[in-house]
């Protein structure tokens, strides 16, 4: 994807979000004046960002919204619900073409009605408040494309527009007519207020390829030229045109209700102009024409024209008809009643009526004509030094333009006479330039921009040749060369160039930067923190081994520097991979306000701690089961609004998200103030789901009971809403927070409210675990996990229904041995005193023993998933290299039981 | 080589203008509002300004009345690059020193043109 493309669509993203942003604040501040123009702003830019790219769709869609705030703004529209929504659904729907964008670099053309649509309905809110309701224009534009497709294949010669075309310019639309180059007729009419809309006609119209002819017509006469409105557009712009009909569609695609376009028929062409005051044409010689017409004698009848032609003056009207005459019979030799009408013209000196005439199957017998000839029979210079002074012209006229300002300023004038003297040296009349210097010297030392001006007026009444009126050779701009424009190296290459460049001063102090290469990073300093681990080994190597002391205590000063150096570079690494909660958080105020909304429930929602950090990675697995928490919240927490009031509370519910910092956990807390959770209905339910049986439905504490919501399979709302009963339940968010060794826990007060939190790492980068050995091996478990470790005396291990238990500390807790949970047949070993090492695990809230041979240390791993056919292996949360090189299976007691 | 500032809050529309500026051969600094534009054209002599109208802080006319003023800068042309084409603008834009008021999106080989013109260099 070209770097401009990426760029914009990394930029339009942050536009969408403060959109989303500033709407959601100006739900709570309508009036506020500052938010109503910063969201302007943002709208503005966007679509100025858009109308880079060829991306009609979308650039309506923010047209329209930027139109309807620049209302909303100036205080014409009045802001509303409704209008936030619309404006909503419209941020909603260029994001999805963001996507599309992203993933195809274009936009199917399948957007085009529903872009249309949401133009349409922000126009209405727009004319809605602003002049009652007036027919929409996409209707407009919907009947016109319905009607051009009709009028497809007969010639409706009653639609077709007057012309009226010098005789030079008909023959050479004739001509291309005939060689099979539909001749278009294209009419643009902006709308009056186009100019606020950055439409320039002109420069559109100018834009019209393979242009013959161009017209400006009025559509309203100007009455009082005192009362003129000059920012209304009044003029219609016509243009007959040989270019592609394809090409036409591309280039008034964005003002498809604007333009008409017509193709005009070869003989619409054949209209002989002139003088018709002069007596008709002589009867004797119409009539010896047409004898010798009907007598197929075409080479008499060429023969005859001519020598009339030579006896009449040019620029009769019959002249005109006759020379029709030879390029029809030249053109169109099949079609003989096309050239007797237009003979049979010359008697009543009227132009025939095409209409009447059945068209005859062109044939075509003209070879191409040589198209530069053209060019320069009408322009008398070549294309290249037109283009050139047109630039020239459009700069001094503005510099023009300003000097005749009222008003001396110093620095403006210097501008204009730097202006001038670039424009002169440009086009290469450095002649001029000191008598140009010596005039801005002069209005500077007078302060009279007076002076300045003349010389401008002055040299340009003595070369003429610098005044080039505007005609055919438009600058055809070279689309092409956009591509030719290599962003992506120019903007790779920026950076080392500005390091070069003493006096640049750094763009930016934030760096955006691929996550893959942060992945990257993070992967080589972990392999670096595993490899820097061997060099204690080796001192104790080079010790034992070798015997070499001094050598051994070397490599242990030097493994201190390395080893700090790595800390304080993963330190760094993980800093940069560091993410606001607020990423998440930032989505809730549009979400809960469309839920409650769509509940019916009124919601105060309140975010606090946004600007906790953590590892991106968590903040991403984060994101979905706190979605749907919050969804559960609204959806099943918080009551109507009537509810709430009779039980006395606030008609209005709480919903509180804090994010905070718990040494190197995160704890995310979701509070409403709903109706809280019932545990003897969810005792019944779980009963009834078979999740538990009837005694422990009995013996349940209350909290035991709630934290059943997580049990996997169970939902307790009797009606499944879309919001939050998509047949995922609690089980799947404490799951998912558990794959990033998360922690989710529920308290809840029936009457009062819920609170959920969960707790994660800040990181996933580095694990603490502790060592532990069984059956000869070692492994690892998660120190988050371990409770304690305990050796329990063989004689206090009990056997309750063939399974072993202990009692510790008045609690009852199960005993696995390690080598049962993995199977591998072996009793696990005692030490000395005939105790056991036991390790206490909290697996689900619940404390279970592990039992294994031994405890070893605890240390820092990079947990590596296991991936391919291991990675199916249940059990392990992963593996990680030591220092020593020997790999550790890190066990995942959740898994294992 | 010549300098110059391009003045926009869009980064799509400076790297737009940065693009074809640099591959027509000049150096291209930027600027995000009229604040920063100051801050570097009063530390650097630029040869040619490239000004956005609508940017926070300090806009594009704030900015050229406010450089307008300094005698002891370099006044180079600026173009106005806009996408608010009403006559009132273009006026306000002329007033506050603006040489040129262009309608956005401005094509590569007309930037490239006026940037040439303005320059004294051959089109």
């Amino acid at each position: 994807m070209n770097s401009l493309l990426e760029q914009f669509l990394s930029e339009a993203r942050d536009f969408l979000q403060g959109i989303g942003e500033k709407l959601m604040q100006l739900e709570s501040d309508p009036t506020s004046n500052e938010l109503m123009v910063e969201l302007f702003r943002f709208v503005h830019t966007l679509k100025g960002n858009s109308g880079l790219f060829d991306f009609p769709e979308m650039t309506r869609v923010l047209h329209a919204s930027e139109d309807l705030m620049d209302a909303v703004r100036n205080g014409r529209v009045n802001y509303s619900q409704k209008l936030a929504d619309q404006l909503l659904d419209a941020m909603d729907f260029v994001g999805m073409l963001m996507d599309e964008i992203e993933a195809t670099e274009k936009i199917s053309n399948k957007h085009a009605a529903p872009a249309a649509e949401l133009t349409k309905a922000l126009r209405n809110l727009l004319t809605a408040s602003e002049a009652g309701s007036e027919s929409s224009e996409i209707d407009d534009i919907l009947n016109e494309i319905t009607q051009t497709q009709v009028a497809e294949n007969s010639i409706d010669w009653e639609s077709l527009p007057t012309l009226n075309l010098p005789e030079d310019i008909a023959e050479q639309l004739h001509a291309h007519s005939l060689r099979g180059d539909s001749v278009f007729w294209v009419e643009y009419t902006p709308e009056a207020d186009s100019f606020f809309k950055g439409e320039d006609p002109f420069y559109l119209i100018r834009q019209v390829p393979d242009t013959e002819w161009r017209n400006v017509v009025l559509n309203s006469t100007v009455e009082n030229l005192a009362e003129m409105d000059v920012f209304n557009s009044v003029a219609s712009y016509q243009v007959l045109t040989h270019a592609p009909a394809e090409e036409l569609e591309d280039l008034f695609r964005y003002i498809p209700d604007e333009h008409r376009r017509i193709e005009i028929p070869a003989l619409a062409f054949v209209k002989p102009s002139g003088n018709t005051d002069e007596h008709a044409v002589d009867e004797d010689f119409i009539a010896n024409v047409f004898a010798l017409f009907d007598k197929d004698e075409t080479e008499e009848v060429t023969r005859t024209i001519n020598t009339m032609l030579e006896l009449s003056a040019p620029d009769l009207w019959s002249s005109s008809a006759l020379r029709w005459v030879l390029r029809l019979i030249e053109r169109e030799p099949e079609n003989k009643a096309a050239q007797r009408a237009l003979l049979e013209s010359l008697r009543t000196l009227q132009s025939p009526d095409w209409s009447e005439l059945k068209p005859v199957e062109v044939i075509a017998t003209i070879a191409p004509p040589v198209r530069n000839a053209v060019v320069s029979t009408s322009n008398g210079s070549n294309g290249v030094v037109d283009e050139k002074m047109q630039y020239f012209n459009e700069v001094i006229n503005a510099q023009r333009e300003i000097l005749n300002l009222s008003g001396f300023n110093e620095g403006r004038l210097k501008s204009v006479g730097a202006s001038l003297i670039g424009c002169y040296k440009s086009i290469g009349r450095s002649q001029d330039v000191d008598s140009l210097e010596l005039a801005i010297k002069n209005s500077l030392v007078e302060n009279s921009q007076d002076l300045l001006l003349k010389w401008l007026d002055h040299s340009l009444e003595n070369a003429p040749e610098l005044v080039v009126a505007e005609k055919i050779a438009a600058p055809v701009n070279n689309l092409a060369m956009q591509n030719d424009v290599k962003f992506g190296r120019r903007a790779e290459d920026a950076a080392g160039r500005k390091a070069d460049e003493p006096n640049a001063v750094t763009a930016s102090k934030t760096l955006k930067v691929d996550q893959e290469k942060i992945d990257r990073l993070m992967n080589l300093i972990g392999e670096m923190v595993v490899a820097k681990n061997a060099l204690p080994y080796l001192a104790a190597r080079a010790e034992t081994v070798f015997g070499v002391r001094d050598l051994s205590r070397e490599i242990k000063a030097q493994y201190a520097v390395i080893n700090r150096v790595a800390e304080e570079m993963q330190d760094t690494i993980m800093q940069v991979r560091m993410l606001p909660v607020s990423f998440i958080f930032q989505r809730f105020p549009r979400m809960v306000r469309d839920i409650s909304r769509k509940l019916g429930k009124e919601v105060d929602l309140v975010l606090e701690g946004e600007s906790t950090e953590a590892d991106k990675n968590i903040i991403e697995a984060l994101s979905d089961p706190l979605i749907h928490i919050v969804r559960n919240s609204l959806d099943h927490g918080l009551e109507q609004p009537d509810v709430r009031i009779a039980a006395g509370k606030n008609g209005t519910g709480k919903l509180l998200i804090r994010a905070s910092q718990e040494s190197d956990r995160v704890l995310i807390e979701i509070i409403d103030d709903g109706k809280g959770i019932n545990p003897e209905v969810i005792k019944h339910k779980a009963y009834e789901k078979g999740l538990i049986d009837e005694a422990t439905m009995e013996r349940i504490s209350d909290q035991d009971a709630v934290n059943l919501v997580f049990a996997a399979g169970f939902s307790t709302a009797d009606v499944i809403s879309d919001l939050s009963g998509r047949g995922v339940g609690m089980d799947v968010v404490r799951s998912a927070v558990e794959k990033v060794n998360g922690t989710v826990g529920i308290e809840s007060e029936v009457g009062k409210g819920t609170r959920l939190y969960l707790s994660l790492p800040l990181s996933m980068a580095v694990t603490n675990v502790m060592i532990i050995q069984s059956n000869k091996q070692i492994f690892g478990v998660p120190m988050d996990m371990v409770v304690e470790t305990v050796r329990v005396p063989r004689v206090h291990i009990q056997s309750i229904k063939q399974k072993q238990t202990t009692v510790l500390r008045g609690r009852i807790v199960p005993l696995l041995p390690l080598n049962d949970l993995l199977a591998s047949n072996m009793p696990q070993l005692p030490n000395e005193n005939d105790e056991f090492a036991t390790l206490i695990v909290r697996v689900h809230g619940e404390h279970v023993g592990i039992l294994v041979d031994d405890f070893r240390e605890t240390v820092d791993i990079i947990l590596k998933p296991m991936t391919g056919i291991l990675g199916g292996l249940g059990g392990y949360s992963g593996a990680a290299l030591l220092g020593d090189g020997s790999v550790l299976m890190v066990l995942n007691p959740r898994e294992l039981m | 080589m010549k300098h110059i500032l391009v003045i926009d809050d869009a980064a799509t529309v400076r790297l737009y203008h940065r693009g074809i500026l640099e591959n027509a051969g000049y150096s291209v600094d930027e600027a995000i509002n009229g604040i920063e534009a100051l801050e570097k054209a009063l530390v650097k002599p630029y040869d040619l300004f490239i000004v956005d109208v609508n940017m926070p802080k300090l806009d594009g006319y704030g900015f050229l009345k406010e450089f307008r003023r300094q005698d002891d800068a370099l006044q180079s042309p600026a173009i106005m690059v806009t996408t608010e084409a009403s006559g009132s603008d273009k006026q306000l834009g002329y007033m506050s020193g603006a040489n040129l008021y262009i309608t956005k999106p401005i094509k590569p080989n007309e930037l490239v043109n006026y940037a040439r013109l303005l320059l004294g260099e051959t089109l």
